[in-house]
C-alpha cells in the first residue's frame, strides 16, 4: 500500500484538529492541553505536540495526518514533523489579525514543503468574518510569491467533503511530481 | 477572566518556595521548573545555559504525548515521564489537580529513586497549597 504523510499546519484556532478529525478513519492521537491564552484564543484546549490521524484513499492509499501546534513555543515540533512530510494543507482562519500576512509566513516557514510536493491553503471562518475574501488571498499570494502554485480554497473543517476535497488536490499535485520527478530521471 | 497561572504572582511566588525547598532536600537537582500544561513557564530554579521558555514548551509536548501513549495503550494515567541520559535524567509529573507539571533535571549523583520521590513529594505540596488558596 502506497504511503503519504501530509502535515496540518496553521495559527491556534485555524482548524487543524478538527480537520484530522473529520478526515480520520482512526481515532485521532490528541494531545490537548489547557488554553493559557483565552485572551488570545477563546477555546479550552490547545494542541501542544502533534495530532495524528490516518485514512485510507481507494484501496491502496494510506494517509498519514499529522497536525502541529500552531504557536511558534512549539516550533521544536514543527521541525520534527516537517522533515517527514510530502506536503502540507495550511489553514489560515479568516477571523485571525492580518490573516494573510499569518499564510505567507507560514508559506515561508515551510517552503520546503512546497519544493517536496505541495501545498494546499485553505481558509477558515469564513462564516465568523466575511474579509478578506479567498480571492484576495490568492492575490496576495500571487503578489509576494510569484511562480508559487498554490491552491487557496475557502474551506469548513468541520465538512468532510470540504477536507476530502483539499486532501486529494494535495495528493494528486504530490504524485503528478513523483512521476515528474521520475520521467526526469529515466530521461537523464 | 481569571489570571493565568504563569502570571500569577501567588503561583509564581508559592511555586518558587517550593522549587527552593526541594533543591535543598536534593542537592543533585540541576534544573527545576513548574510550568502551565500548554507550555508556559510560571517559575524555574535557574541554570543559565538553558532556555527556559522553550525548556517549558518541550515539557508540555513531552508530558502530552506521554499521556497520550499512556492511553493508547491502555495503562492508565501517567505517573512519570522520565528521561534517562549519559549525565543525567529528566524526571516529570502533573500537580495533581492542576492544569500544572513539575519537570526537574538531575544529575548522576542521585539515584533515580530518590529524584522521583521528591519531584512527587513537591508536586503534592504544591497541589496542596494551590487547593487551600481561595
Amino acid at each position: 500500500m502506497a504511503e503519504h504523510v501530509i502535515l496540518f499546519a496553521g495559527p491556534m484556532g485555524s482548524g487543524k484538529t478538527t480537520a484530522i478529525e473529520t478526515l480520520s478513519d482512526i481515532e485521532v492521537v490528541a494531545t490537548e492541553a489547557a488554553n493559557t491564552e483565552r485572551d488570545i484564543v477563546d477555546k479550552p484546549t490547545t494542541t501542544v505536540a502533534l495530532d495524528y490521524g490516518e485514512i485510507v484513499l481507494g484501496d491502496e492509499e494510506k494517509v498519514r495526518l499529522y497536525g502541529i501546534p500552531g504557536q511558534r513555543r512549539f516550533d521544536f515540533m514543527w521541525s520534527i514533523l516537517r522533515e517527514r512530510a510530502e506536503g502540507m494543507i495550511l489553514l489560515v482562519n479568516n477571523d485571525a489579525p492580518d490573516a494573510i500576512a499569518t499564510m505567507i509566513e507560514y508559506l515561508d516557514e515551510f517552503g520546503e514543503l512546497y519544493e517536496r510536493g505541495g501545498v494546499v491553503i485553505g481558509i477558515t471562518r469564513t462564516d465568523i468574518s466575511r474579509t478578506p475574501a479567498v480571492a484576495d488571498y490568492s492575490r496576495a499570494l500571487a503578489k509576494a510569491r510569484p511562480g508559487l502554485v498554490v491552491p487557496v480554497l475557502g474551506i469548513d473543517p468541520r465538512s468532510a467533503e470540504h477536507m476530502r476535497m483539499a486532501l486529494m488536490a494535495l495528493i494528486i499535485n504530490i504524485e503528478m511530481r513523483e512521476t515528474w520527478s521520475t520521467r526526469e530521471a529515466e530521461t537523464v | 477572566m481569571s489570571t493565568a497561572l504563569h502570571k500569577d504572582d501567588r503561583v509564581i511566588d508559592l511555586g518558587r518556595a517550593h522549587l527552593v525547598a526541594m533543591k535543598e532536600l536534593c542537592s543533585s537537582l540541576v534544573y527545576a521548573a513548574l510550568l502551565t500544561d500548554d507550555g508556559f513557564e510560571v517559575v524555574r530554579l535557574t541554570k543559565s545555559e538553558i532556555d527556559g521558555g522553550r525548556y517549558a514548551s518541550m515539557a508540555s509536548s513531552m508530558q502530552a504525548l506521554s499521556e497520550a501513549v499512556a492511553r493508547e495503550l491502555r495503562i492508565g494515567s501517567g505517573e512519570y515521564t522520565i528521561i534517562a541520559s549519559q549525565s543525567g535524567h529528566v524526571v516529570q509529573l502533573r500537580v495533581p489537580g492542576h492544569p500544572l507539571v513539575l519537570s526537574a533535571l538531575f544529575d548522576n549523583d542521585e539515584t533515580l529513586g530518590k529524584a522521583l520521590a521528591s519531584s512527587r513529594q513537591t508536586a503534592e505540596k504544591i497541589a496542596a497549597v494551590l487547593t487551600a488558596v481561595p
